[in-house]
């Protein structure tokens, strides 16, 4: 049993200070501390001359300094044919994305990191649709971008467009003499991604 | 007031607010990339829902609090064992039939409450009902039914972001499991330190203050959570 072992047994008065106390200390913290920085209420002012209020706001806006573009692209593929097509994104920035295929495709989206060894790649979404909207933030620095492979029997074309912050948009595929060479736009090599 | 009385009083509260649901703003929630990932899951993942069931308890200072005044005054082992096996078991209950019922109370009440819950065991503890109130609160009974409060917490918090019904039955257990493993891995460290404080004399000079200190960080768990309940529901 949990009754108990406190050498003598406190008085009730003692029992009534402390539990007031307790209680009196938890709402001091919470209207003096917890509820500015939380909640961003203010009830005793605390909040804002220990300058806690601004934990409480969250900052929905996050300006870019990069060049705000816009890309569309129209890749058609025949039959078994694949295309990549890929941006350089730094960590952090965003772009919005959709596009449309008039046939069936299989497609992944895979982004390789700055330094990563050649061919290295994460995939982060990777499925059998025809259409795709949304919004790609870049983990990480590098290439990223979409690779789409036509798995029906028709020649298809695929519509894309995105608009954000990125400073290169390249197009990607198996050509009969190999693969284009890629450079972004300070003219460095772009690594391949399989 | 009885604590047969407390228990119907705690349940027709309960029962009461159920359904209401707030804006999802918690003192304990899951977080960004987890919570994510269960919105994703669609099928049976017993290792992702074992590791959460163990990371919510071990990282829920809420429940932990708890347990730190249920095991606080218990010497012999046998006790601890029967203590938290009654705590375990109320919470199990809740948290399975609660999942599978659907029942998901205001997170922010269902919170206060064990907010309050951990002021209880800490009054307890300062022999506050004996000595104020001349009342003996069945020690087992309270664990138990605290126990059941504590599950529909967890039961309302992973229902959030459970979206698929495939395999819920095989993720809950999974939840639960975890729960358990990260109650056993919090009470064996606390058990170990408890054991070794109790040896020393501070223990007896700070026991008083420290279930007082355990009433302070109740009351404002509960705090916060009434608050939230008055600004977001």
């Amino acid at each position: 049993m949990s009754a108990n072992d406190l050498p003598s047994a406190p008085s009730p008065f003692k029992i009534l200070v402390a539990s007031l106390l307790a209680l009196l200390t938890a709402a001091l913290l919470l209207f003096g501390a917890i509820l500015p920085a939380e909640y961003g209420v203010d009830p005793l002012g605390t909040g804002r001359v220990l300058g806690l209020l601004a934990l409480g706001q969250a900052q929905p806006i996050a300006t870019e300094d990069m060049e705000y573009r816009v890309d569309q692209a129209e890749l058609s593929l025949y039959p078994t044919e694949w295309v990549e097509y890929f941006y350089r994104l730094e960590e952090g920035s965003s772009m919005v994305f959709t596009w449309d295929a008039t046939g069936p495709v299989t497609y992944n989206f895979h982004a390789s990191p700055d330094g990563a060894p050649a061919g290295y790649a994460e995939s982060f979404d990777a499925q059998d649709l025809s259409t795709g909207h949304g919004t790609y933030i870049a983990p990480f620095s590098g290439i990223h971008g979409w690779y789409w492979e036509n798995v029906g029997t028709e020649e298809i074309t695929i519509t894309l467009t995105t608009a954000g912050f990125y400073s290169s948009a390249e197009e990607g595929r198996a050509r009969a003499a190999g693969y284009k060479d890629l450079t972004d736009i300070r003219g460095n090599p772009v690594p391949s991604i399989p | 007031m009885t604590l047969a009385r407390l228990v119907v009083f705690c349940v027709l509260i309960t029962a009461g607010l159920t359904g209401l649901n707030g804006e999802q703003v918690h003192a304990h929630p899951m977080e960004g990339t987890n919570a994510g990932f269960v919105q994703s899951v669609d099928g049976p993942a017993p290792g992702p829902f074992l590791y959460l069931g163990a990371k919510h308890m071990v990282t829920g200072y809420d429940h932990l609090l708890f347990l730190l005044g249920v095991i606080f005054f218990l010497y012999r082992l046998k006790d601890v064992v029967l203590y938290v096996s009654l705590f375990t078991l109320g919470h199990s209950l809740t948290l399975l039939i609660g999942v599978l019922s659907g029942i998901s109370v205001n997170p922010y009440i269902i919170d206060a409450i064990i907010g309050l819950s951990v002021v209880y065991k800490g009054f307890e503890n300062i022999r506050g009902f004996e000595r104020l109130f001349r009342v003996k609160p069945n020690t087992r009974v309270a664990v138990l039914v605290f126990g059941l409060f504590h599950g529909l917490g967890l039961a309302t918090k992973l229902q959030e972001f459970m979206v698929s019904e495939n395999g819920l039955v095989a993720n809950i257990i999974s939840f639960n499991v975890g729960v358990e493993i990260g109650q056993i891995l919090a009470l064996v460290g606390a058990v170990i330190l408890l054991g070794y404080w109790r040896s020393r004399p501070s223990f007896a000079s700070y026991s008083f203050a420290t279930n007082t200190a355990l009433m302070i960080g109740g009351f404002l768990l509960a705090g916060i959570q009434i608050v939230g309940f008055v600004l977001f529901t």
